[in-house]
This record gives structure tokens, sequence and C-alpha cells, in this order.
């Protein structure tokens, strides 16, 4: 727990690193647009001023000319202060996209490292959440955060300086009143990071809760019980709301704070020079009162921009909580598998593949025992190998571990002769082919599902996998034969269609081994032959290990190799 | 979520002002808090205003040797200004999430009407989740849209009536300037992003399709070595999404300068005026009260702009939830609700022609059946025969075009949904297991159901020896759609929930999905027995042998045909 919580601390730091790297850029622009907003103030004072001071019965000279340069100046200032501001906030915008391109790439290189073992730990909708939402609303720690960060001790720091050479006093009081936020905010907010973290995991909990309830609707209104559920989220929402005002209140507090500490900064300077500036209207150093009337309004101006640093840190405040939680989930994903190690990586002769099992163990979870346990078989090259057994007996750990997607704890897996741990992973993927339970259907063309196979596949290629796997047969029904789209959102296909573009692709791949992962499990019984009849034809002069519990598997002739809780129970043939 | 076609500008609007004009009713409960709320926001606003105004009077007062604002009141606007500013917030936020509430209940409930018929029940879960951020995003219209609006409406008069006093002139053209700042760019942003933001959902959707593909897909693509291919695929949607972000911000960001344009004009304009040029000038002490009013006003008007370029986000969220929640499944609203109550649960399905869509082919074409009470009946198909679809219709999760469904002697239409889904349990392939304890989701079927009964639930499902070596038994988590579990595993789940159940009709479509043969045997040998005194209807591609039934049907050709088992 610890260990996690400083995992996740030591990310958010190195976030923080190259988030801040990046809006360097934003940061010297957010000076500079600070500095230029100071130089209008000053402006603005020299116009104020003069003005004020003409007025005063008693000063000397009456006419005096207001001076020209302070107008250009402001105009000036303004001008160029819009331009820094668009750049700095563009580049802002910018930073915040390459870092969500550059996470979203860490992300899915680090899915697509893991392979499909990640899934068994957590759901795809999950994982996708986590790439395109989670990381979706990190922009703001990029883009609003990272240069928060900074930019309330240097900005607020320039202008005091500034506010110092002209009116000391009040560059006093700005001090006292600006050092006083981060302690406000260290009184109201060093308990309540604490508890901001705890609600906020139980915020995304709640909301978890809604999303689950609305995805499993139907089985609610199905059962009759969808007046209590609502009355459940109703409870739920209450209490999402009352945890939400709980952090809300203060945040609001420490914004209050700033409110309350920028106000008597106002006052204080207002009625401090006020009551400095009536003395001296009447007293002896009166010639300096038109600087000392333009210093004053000028500390008195600079006071709502010497805490607008202090509020946009107040802001981005919550999305720092947001990375915080998306490291959380970033780091869950598991470290890629390396290679072993000492060992020459191989390709091996892709004709006529035999494969050897000896003495394979593995265990998914320790408390559940082995799913392998000590199994040894061997599938003769081009012949089909039945692999039997009901669910849970280790069918599909042998599946994933010919794929390559775990490896075995120990015993060795052996093709035509060598380890296949040895083997490169590119060079494994072109000798097998492997059909599952559903075939997933991209989303794209009918067309584009199937070359996914091969895609330089030429017209006869495809032509001839059509025709073998009888996909030509429904084609008609499609309303854009092959350019049909099909997958999320498209056109629905029937469960023996889907199978039989899987089959398509495992024709068009031409791979001399075939994996059969219970390839008929969720078809009727005529359809079921009829893609058992498919995969026959598939099968001749391959190497297949067909799992399957179905009793149409006896279409295949054959070895058969029985397992029962992760050993060999029986063999028929000479497995 | 039908995208109108581009001509039709005019429609859209008209959808989005129905739809927001929905959901303020159904934020009506909460109308006094979110007025209060806005009476807050406003005050705030001007003891603001006043705040700025009178320091600036003091200071330049006190360098004329006159006190115009004493300091008391000085320090009270201060201390309201504080206190209201942090209650309007408070306040605000608070009747938000009340109203927020509301609305995600109420757009449960409007589902959960619908549901049974469309939605949940055929469309994909991603879709949903869709919806349940547009939810969120809604928080924006009262907190980010409304609230600041109303304090520029309230802001507007004030400034120019102050201005006026002293310079008519003056007044006219920060008054425009305002305007400019605080409505008009706004509101233009508004339109282009109602524009733009179609183009926006339709890039992160393809995102988010891709991830999806790329996640779900994995097996395949590690088998077809298409890894390079997949993840440049989802690059190339990420940098599509990009770049319509990085024109969002750059649009964002003009806006926002033109609105700093039209405030650092509105300065100067004063100054000039203060110093006597071009204008008629005003008296310096009034001018320097009225500089920092200036201030002050566009200050608090200066996020509209962003908010302009959310509002076409949020009318479009408001539009899909509001479609959403008004689909309607029953296709006759007439239908009158019957008096008399079932005497028995004969079911009888009576000349039923129906079809999903109505372009597509009939699934059943003048269907009929019968179940009596009690009886065992297996109604057998190969898929896409319209098993399923007689389940639905049995639930009313569909609804007939032609015929009618009785259940003892009272036409299923006019009777309560509720009533009805609780005396038929149906355990469908669609069936959803929730991120709760094992405990919470077998309670789902039976809220009352004794521990007792949990445990026998379990057992008759041929689960609760696997329960049992789990270690915290009932009260451990399913996790996100009972990925904790196998798929048989959690099939035989929700097999126990059904079983749970003490409806006197049981519908099981497909029981034994995911079990093994010996497994699916022994199943339905414990059927035999446990479900005695109910009716239950088994909808099967195939039968094991072991099943004891009292009937057996085969269904093709939209038409149910007595069978030999």
């Amino acid at each position: 727990m610890n260990e996690s919580k400083a995992a996740i601390r030591a990310w958010t730091r190195a976030q923080a690193r190259l988030g801040l790297r990046m809006a360097r850029p934003s940061i010297i622009l957010s000076v500079m647009s600070c500095l230029l907003a100071a130089a209008q103030m000053w402006c603005i004072a020299n116009i104020l001023g003069p003005a004020l001071t003409t007025l005063l019965p008693l000063s000397g000279a009456a006419g005096v000319d207001e001076p020209l340069w302070p107008f250009i100046g402001f105009i000036a200032a303004a001008l160029l202060r819009v331009a820094v501001n668009i750049t700095s906030e563009l580049s802002a915008a910018a930073a915040g996209r390459a870092a969500r391109r550059r996470l979203r790439s860490e992300v899915l290189s680090a899915i697509v490292g893991a392979g499909p073992a990640v899934l068994r730990q957590a759901h795809s909708g999950a994982l996708a959440s986590l790439a395109v939402d989670r990381i979706e609303a990190l922009d703001g720690y990029f883009s609003r955060w990272a240069p928060a960060s900074v930019l309330w001790i240097i900005a607020p720091a320039c202008l005091l300086l500034s506010v110092l050479w002209a009116q000391p006093r009040a560059a006093l009081i700005l001090a006292i009143c600006g050092a006083a936020v981060p302690v406000a905010q260290a009184v109201f907010g060093v308990g309540a990071a604490v508890a901001s973290r705890n609600q906020f995991l139980a915020m995304t909990r709640l909301q978890a809760r809604f999303l689950d309830r609305i995805r499993g609707i139907a089985t609610i209104v199905l059962s009759g019980r969808a007046d209590e559920e609502a009355l459940h989220l109703s409870e739920a929402a209450e209490d999402l709301r009352v945890r939400t005002m709980k952090i809300l209140r203060i945040a609001f507090l420490s914004s209050a704070s700033i409110d309350c500490a920028m106000i008597v900064a106002l006052i204080a300077i207002a009625i401090a020079d006020g009551h400095h500036a009536l003395i001296a209207t009447s007293g002896a150093d009166r010639q300096y009162l038109p600087h000392f009337v333009v210093d004053s309004l000028f500390a008195l101006l600079i006071v709502p921009e010497f805490f607008a640093p202090f509020r946009g840190l107040a802001l981005a405040y919550q999305d720092r909580a947001l990375a915080q939680g998306a490291a959380a989930e970033i780091l869950a994903l598991p470290e890629p598998q390396p290679l072993t190690e000492g060992q020459p990586v191989r390709t091996v002769e892709a004709h006529g593949v035999t494969i050897v099992f000896e003495d394979v163990s593995f265990t998914w979870d320790a408390s559940r025992g082995p799913a392998l346990d000590h199994v040894s078989f061997t599938v003769p090259a081009g012949e089909t190998t039945v692999l039997a057994g009901p669910s849970g007996s280790g069918k599909s750990t042998v599946m994933e571990l010919l794929l390559g997607f775990i490896r075995p704890d120990s015993g060795r897996i052996i093709f035509n002769g060598a380890d296949m741990q040895t083997i490169v992973p590119e060079a494994l993927a072109k000798m097998t082919s492997w059909i599952g339970q559903r075939p997933v259907l991209f989303a794209g063309t009918l067309r584009e599902n199937i070359t996914f196979a091969k895609p330089d596949a030429n017209v006869e290629e495809l032509a001839a996998a059509l025709r073998s796997s009888a996909v030509d047969r429904f084609l008609s029904e499609l309303p854009d034969g092959l350019e049909t789209i099909i997958g999320e959102g498209g056109f629905g296909l029937s469960g023996g269609q889907a199978q039989r573009i899987a089959i398509a692709r495992a024709y068009l791949k031409n791979a001399p081994v075939l994996l059969l992962d219970e390839p008929t499990a969720y078809l009727d019984p005529v359809t079921e032959a009829d893609v058992f009849e498919s995969l026959k034809r598939l099968a001749l002069k391959r190497t297949v290990i067909l799992a399957s519990h179905s009793t149409a598997v006896h279409m295949f002739t054959g070895r058969r190799v029985d397992l029962v809780h992760g050993r060999v129970a029986a063999r028929q043939g000479a497995a | 979520m039908p995208d109108f076609p581009n001509g039709a500008r005019n429609r859209k609007e008209g959808a989005d002002r129905h739809a927001l004009v929905r959901i303020m009713e159904v934020w009506r409960p909460h109308a006094v808090r979110l007025a209060v709320g806005l009476v807050l926001s406003l005050l705030a606003v001007m003891a603001g205003l006043a705040l700025m105004s009178s320091a600036g009077l003091r200071f330049a007062g006190a360098a004329l040797g006159v006190v115009i604002v004493t300091t008391a009141s000085l320090r009270l606007l201060g201390i309201s200004r504080v206190a209201l500013r942090y209650s309007e917030r408070l306040f605000a936020h608070d009747a938000m999430f009340r109203a927020l509430a509301t609305l995600r209940v109420w757009f449960f409930r409007s589902l959960a009407s619908g549901a049974a018929a469309g939605l949940g029940f055929r469309r994909a879960g991603d879709l949903l989740s869709r919806l349940v951020s547009d939810v969120e995003v809604l928080d924006g219209l009262y907190l980010r849209i409304l609230l600041p609006l109303a304090g520029a409406c309230v802001t507007f008069p004030v400034l120019v009536a102050v201005i006026f006093r002293t310079n008519p002139l003056l007044a006219v053209l920060v008054g425009v300037l305002f305007c400019a700042s605080a409505f008009v760019v706004p509101l233009a942003a508004a339109r282009v992003s109602r524009k733009e933001g179609g183009a926006l959902n339709r890039a992160q959707a393809g995102l988010r399709v891709g991830v999806l593909d790329l996640v779900g897909g994995m097996r395949e693509i590690r088998a077809f070595g298409a890894e390079t291919r997949m993840l440049d695929r989802v690059t190339s949607d990420n940098d599509t999404l990009l770049r319509r972000q990085a024109e969002l911000s750059a649009r964002m960001a003009y806006a926002g300068a033109f609105s700093q344009c039209c405030t650092q004009l509105a300065i100067l304009l004063v100054l000039t005026a203060i110093a006597g040029v071009g204008f008629a000038r005003i008296p310096v002490v009034q001018g320097i009260g009225i500089l920092f009013l200036t201030l002050a006003a566009f200050e608090s008007a200066s996020g509209l702009t962003r908010a302009g370029m959310l509002a076409g986000n949020m009318g479009a969220a408001a539009r899909r939830v509001v479609a959403v929640a008004e689909k309607q499944g029953t296709p006759d609203a007439s239908v009158v609700q019957s008096d008399e109550m079932p005497a028995n649960f004969d079911i009888r399905f009576e000349d039923i022609d129906f079809r999903w869509q109505p372009g597509r082919a009939p699934v059943l074409d003048n269907f009929s059946l019968e179940i009596p009470a009690g009886s065992r009946v297996a109604l057998l198909g190969s898929s896409g025969a319209g098993k399923s679809t007689v389940a639905a219709l049995l639930l009313k999760a569909a609804f007939p075009q032609a015929g009618r469904i009785l259940l003892g002697g009272v036409d299923i239409a006019t009777l309560p949904d509720t009533w009805l889904r609780r005396k038929i349990a149906w355990l469908s392939q669609a069936t959803h297991l929730f991120d709760d304890t094992i405990r919470n989701n077998l309670l789902l079927g039976a809220p009352q159901a004794t521990e007792e009964a949990l445990w026998k639930a379990l057992d008759e499902a041929a689960i609760g020896d696997f329960v049992r070596t789990l270690p915290e038994q009932l009260d451990t988590w399913l996790g996100e759609g009972g990925v904790k579990v196998s798929g048989g595993q959690g099939r035989r789940i929700a097999l126990a929930r059904t079983l749970l159940s003490d409806a006197p009709v049981i519908v099981l479509d497909e029981p034994a999905t995911g079990l093994d043969a010996q497994t699916e045997q022994e199943f339905f040998r414990t059927l035999n027995t446990v479900a005695a005194h109910r009716s239950v209807l088994l909808i099967a591609h195939r039968l094991t042998g072991v099943e004891k039934l009292d009937r057996v049907w085969r269904i093709s050709g939209g038409r149910a045909t007595a069978a030999t088992a």
C-alpha cells in the first residue's frame, strides 16, 4: 500500500518534471504578460495621478498638461499583452496535447506489450476508458496545473518587486497579505488534501456505480426492480453530493482566503495611503505629493493582478487530484514481459511443425492451484489433436501458452525441436493461426476485417479465402457485399457468419499451425456441423490443436488428449 | 443518435432548445434553491463592483483631502464581498448537485421505462457510457453559463447607469464594448462550437472505437502479428482528435483575445475621458470610481467567452440525453390498464407477427404457442430463429405488430410492467452481473431472501461449491461485468439469481452456455427437481436428453411446430 503510494508519488513527480519542461514557454509568456500588466497599471497611474493633483486647491501650478506618453505606453502594452496572452494560451494547450499524445501512446504500448493476459486483470472497457477518458482528463494537469504551480511564486514576486520600487509601504502590505495565502492554504489544506484523495476515490466509485447500473439496466428492468434501483441511485447521488460538497467547501474556503487577503490588501493600501496623502496635502512635503499619488495608485491597481496567480493555482488543484487518480491506474498496467535472456533467439523451419509439451506447469493464481500440472503430450506435424475436458480443466491455458500470451512456470514447449521461448515472437506469430470462441470483428468493412490477416493479399487469394471459408455464401445478404461496415456500430452478423470470417482470415494467413479454441461454443448444432466442415478442410496438412467439449468433434479423426484439473487424464492415439 | 444533416441547422437549434427546456423542467423541484444561488451570485457580483469602485474613490478622495468613503463602509463591503462570494459558490454548487442528482435519477427512470425495449437490451454499453458523461457535462449549464450570464445582465445596466450620470457618450461606448465582450462574442463562440462540436465528438468516438478494438481484439492482433498496424490506426485516430482540439483551442484563444481587446479599449476610453482627450472631461474622482468599476465589470464577464464555447457541447449533450430518455418503447400509449389480474399463469401466444425493424425480415410470423401453468416447455431452434424474441415479447421488452399474448386469459399489454416482470423471471443471454458482491447480485431478484435461500440457489445452479472455496464467500466482489469470475461461473451466478426469485414462471434462455457437457447435464438434472411447481420455458438450440419436459417445440420460419425431443 505504502509502496504503491510511493510509486504514485514518484510517477506524479516524474510527470510534473516533464510537464514543467513543456510548460516553460507558457510560463515565460505568462510572466511577460504579468510584467506588461504592471506597465499598463503604471501608465494608468501616470494618467490618473496628474489629473488628480491638478484638482488640488493648494497646488501651485493649476494647468499642468497631461503627459502623452502614458497613453501611448498603455496602448502598446495592451496590444503586446493580448498577443502574448494568445501565444501563452496556445502554447499551454499544445503542451497539454503533447503530454496526452505521449501518455496515450505509453499506455497503449503497455497494453499491447502485456498482451491478452492483461484482460484477465482488467475489463476491456476499463482499459479503454483509461486510454481515452482518463488521459483526456489529464489535459488540465499539463496545460493548467504545471504552469500554475510555478507562476504562483514567480508572478507575484515580479509584481512585488515593481511595487517595492514604487511604494515600499504598499509592497510590505502586499507581501504580508500574499504570504498569508499559503499559510491559510496550509491551515485549510493539510487535512483537506488527505481527505480529498479519499473523497476523490469515493466519487469515482459512485460514478462507476451509476455507469454499471446503466449498463445493466435491462437486467434491472426485467427483474421488475427499476423503482428500488432508482431509489438506491438517488441515495447514492445524494451521498455523492454530500461528499463532493465536503471537498468543495474546502476548495471554496481556500479561495475565500485568497479573496480575503486580496480585499485586506486593497483596503489597507487605500486607507494607509489615503491617510498619508491626507497628511501630505496639509503638510510640508507637499511637493512630493504628485509622485506619491502616482505610486500609490499604481500599488492599488496592481492588487488584483498580484492575487490572480494564487487563484489560478487554487483552480488547477483538482487537475492534480485527477493526475494522482490516473497514476494509480497507469501504474497498475503490467510491465511487458522481457524475452528470456542468455539464449539465442532463433527461427525454426516453418513447414510441418511438430509441437511437444514437456512437463509444462502453469499457475494463474496461487490460491486456486495450478491450471496445468506437469502436462506432456506430442502433436505430430500435419495431424489434428483434440484437447478435451470440462471447462476449467486447462484447455484455454494450453492455447494461451501456445500463442505466447503467457509462459510456462516450468517445463518446455518445443516447436520442431526449438524451445518456444527462444523463437522470435514475429516468427512464432507467422507460424500460427488461431480461431477462438467469438472472433472480434473490428470496426471497418468486411474486406478490411478479412485482409486483416494479410494486408497485402491479392484479389485471387482473397477470392480463394472467401470461397474456402464459405463467406461467399452470405455475401449477397449483406447490404454492400464486401464493403459492408461491420463491427462496433455496424451491420450485425450472426455467430456462424462471424466464425466464417475468422476461418477466412486463417485461410489467408495460411500458417502451418492452427489453434482452435472452442470454435463452435456459441453455435447451434446445424451451424456447428457446417463450421466444423469448413474447419476440417482448413485443417488439412496443418498441425492442428482443437480444444472443444462439443460432441461433434468426432468429425475430426486423430489423436485425443483428455485434461482434467490440469493433468492429462487419458490419451487416445499415440499422443 | 441521429445526426442532423448540415442544412437543417434551425431544426438542430430547435432540438437544443427543446432539450434545454426539458432539462429545466426536470430541475423544477430545485427551482427555489437554484434561484437563491442565482440571487446570491448577483449580490456577490454587486458587492465586488461596489468594493472596487469604493476603494478607488476612497483613495482619490483622500488624495484631495476629503473622505468620500468611510473606513467602516469599506470594511463592510470587503467582508460582505468575501462572505457573499463564499456562500454563493457553496449554495450554487449544492443546488447544482441536487439538480444533477435529480437529473440522473430521472434519466435512469426514463431509460428504465424504455430500456426493456431498445437500449440496454440491444445497444453497446459504450454508447451508454457516453450518455453518462453527457449527464455530467450538463453541470456546466447552471454554474458556467447561467450564473455568469445573469451576472453580466445585472452588471451591464449598473455600469451604463453609473457612467451615464457623468458622461453619456462614454456610457454608450463602454456599454457597446461590454455587450460585445459579454454577449456577442460568447454567442458567436456558441454557434461555432455547435457547428464544430459534432466533428470533435466524432473524432473522440472514433478514438474510443479504435481503442476498444485494440484492447478487445488483442488476441486476434497478437495471433496475426498486427500490433504495429493497429497501433498506427489508433495513433491516427488520436491525431485526428488532437487536431480538432487544437483548432478549437486556437479559436478559443482568439475569442478570448477579442474580449480582452474590448476590455483594454474600454479602459482606454475611460482614461481619455478622465484626461479630457476627445471627451468632455469627467471629474477625476468619479473618473477613478468609474475606472475601477469598469475593470471589475469586464473581469467578471471574461469567463463568458469560454462558456460560450462550451454551450455548443452542452446543447448537444442535452439533446442526446433528452432524446434517449424520451424514446419510449410502448408502441401504443392508449392501452388501458386492465382491472382484472390473471387468475393463473397459463401463457398463450396468439397469432403473433413481429419484426425488430420495419425494413427487416419478420422474425415471427403468425406465431402461436401455449404454456400451461406449471408445465415445462422447451423451445428449440437455430440461432436467429426468433427464440429469444419470444422471451422478449413475453416480458414486454418488445411489442408484437399483430396478435396478442395472454397470461391467465388477460392480455399482457394491459398488465403493469413491474408486476409482470416480477412474476416471470428471465435469464437472458445478455444478463448483466453488477460490479458488486455475489450476495447483492443475487438479492436483485429477491431482496428478502435468506442466507440459506441464497446458498440453495447457488447449489441448484451448480456454483455453490465454487463460492464456498472463495475466501469471502458471498461477499466476494464480482468486478465490472463479473470479470473476477470466469464466463461460465458468472453465467451460473446469474442463473442462481433467476432461480432465487419466487416468480411462478421461469424463462431460461440458453442457460447452459459456457458450461461443459458434464456440468450441463448435472445442471439440467437439478433443474428437473428445483422448479417443481413453476412453469419453465427452456430456450435452447439443442437438448442434452436429461431434461424432463412436458412439451418440446421447434421454431422455424417464424412459427412453432411440435417436436419430439
